[in-house]
């Protein structure tokens, strides 16, 4: 239990330091992501916001990327970007297919629709 | 069985030519795997950002997946200084912008069994709607027809994903409002100040209203230091929304910052009376004009 929130906090800090720049930049002024934001909890998905980028920054790094790469590509991303692939790169698609594959299965469907039409 | 294609059965919207084929959209044929670099690559270029498939590797590859993700399809573009935007899954809409001169970017997917997957990003660049024959730039063809059933039933293996990219002084031809507002700001939230700054003032030349475009504009012309500007807009805006917490806020702010904290004060006195999301920064910013008035009287 203990360490479990130890380690909360650690992460906490790590994503502090790596994503404070990009957040604070203008102090005074309320940013356009803002705008929208509804509810008084604002510091609270603020720091939830440093969390979900260090671990999509994380997970990216998981799959090949070199940590500055990774950080450059997260920092691209809006915050609703962030928060869907938080947690789930592994399972979404990744559009990557070979060219003979590709070839060969428009050439199925086409059979498919051509022999479903006939009939 | 085929819904998407039926949308368009009864002929095309008016106003759209039966045959649009945009002839210029350079082609990359794809490296191994690469079809997410070489589609993104097609249509930055086509929105007029001079980038390689091969520069587009360590922005949207994933090594261990082999292949790109959506999500990182549509972050890339704001690196160039351009706005992406995710269509609504609809055919008429992938057309529509096809005749509007965007070419559109698809991702396939062959799941039709669901043992075998296999995602593939394409560059739509035109369609004939006679024979009903979409034009693609995909893979290593430069020039692949496919009949609309067809299409339809890769595309619908994405759950319809299609998106767009932009120069930020252009908007898609079915761009909502409020959408396309995030997909500028999310632009605006990588830094680019400048591009974001005419992508908001395009925006508000098609919806002059949207005081959130104003807070957006007003936001990335402080960020260039250009305070005058941001004055001008946030002053418009107070006079539309003056019960708007923020505009209020960022006005105060922005007219202290030129060391005018007398006009400010009543500005910031207005936004602390309203509750809101925004109360703590609105007591810091009054704070701090308070305390600047302070150090001023005391001189």
């Amino acid at each position: 239990m203990k360490s479990s929130f130890a380690g909360l906090v650690v992460r906490m800090l790590i994503a502090l330091m790596i994503w404070t720049p990009y957040q604070f930049a203008q102090a005074g002024m309320i940013g356009t992501d803002q705008v929208a934001q509804q509810s008084a909890h604002s510091d609270r998905s603020t720091v939830m916001n440093f969390v979900s980028r260090a671990d999509v920054s994380g997970q990216l790094q998981a799959l090949g990327l070199s940590p500055a790469t990774a950080k450059d590509r997260v920092a691209a991303m809006s915050d609703e970007e962030v928060r869907m692939l938080s947690g789930q790169i592994q399972s979404l698609p990744a559009g990557a297919s070979d060219e003979w594959v590709w070839v060969l299965v428009i050439l199925i469907i086409a059979g498919i629709v051509w022999w479903a039409w006939k009939r | 069985m085929f819904p998407q294609t039926a949308t368009v059965r009864g002929g095309l919207p008016e106003g759209m030519p039966e045959q649009v084929e945009l002839r210029q959209v350079p082609f990359f044929p794809q490296a191994e795997y690469q079809c997410g670099p070489a589609a993104l690559a097609t249509a930055l270029s086509a929105a007029g950002a001079h980038v390689t498939p091969e520069e587009l590797v360590p922005e949207v590859y994933l090594p261990e997946r082999k292949g790109s993700l959506q999500v990182e399809m549509l972050a890339a573009p704001r690196r160039h200084g351009m706005v992406s935007y995710l269509l609504e899954p609809r055919f008429g809409d992938v057309l529509r912008e096809i005749s509007a001169g965007n070419p559109v970017v698809m991702l396939y997917n062959m799941g039709v069994w669901s043992f075998w997957d296999a995602w593939h990003y394409a560059v739509a660049v035109g369609y004939d709607y006679d024979p009903g024959n979409m034009i693609l730039r995909s893979g290593e063809i430069e020039r692949q027809e496919i009949s609309f059933p067809v299409h339809e039933l890769m595309w619908k293996g994405s759950s319809y994903w299609a998106m767009v990219v932009m120069p930020p002084d252009r908007i898609p031809a079915t761009a909502e409002e409020g959408r396309w507002l995030s997909a500028v700001a999310a632009l605006e939230r990588t830094g680019d100040a400048r591009n974001a700054r005419t992508a908001y003032q395009t925006f508000l030349k098609r919806w002059p209203d949207n005081t959130n475009a104003e807070i957006g504009l007003a936001n990335t012309l402080y960020a260039l230091g250009d305070l005058p500007g941001a004055e001008g807009v946030l002053r418009a805006a107070a006079l539309r929304a003056p019960d708007n917490p923020i505009v209020l806020n960022n006005l105060a702010q922005t007219l202290s910052d030129q060391n005018r904290d007398a006009e400010a004060l009543p500005f910031i006195e207005r936004a602390s009376r309203l509750a809101g999301p925004h109360a703590q920064a609105v007591a810091e910013t009054k704070q701090s004009i308070v305390s600047k008035l302070a150090a001023q009287r005391g001189k």
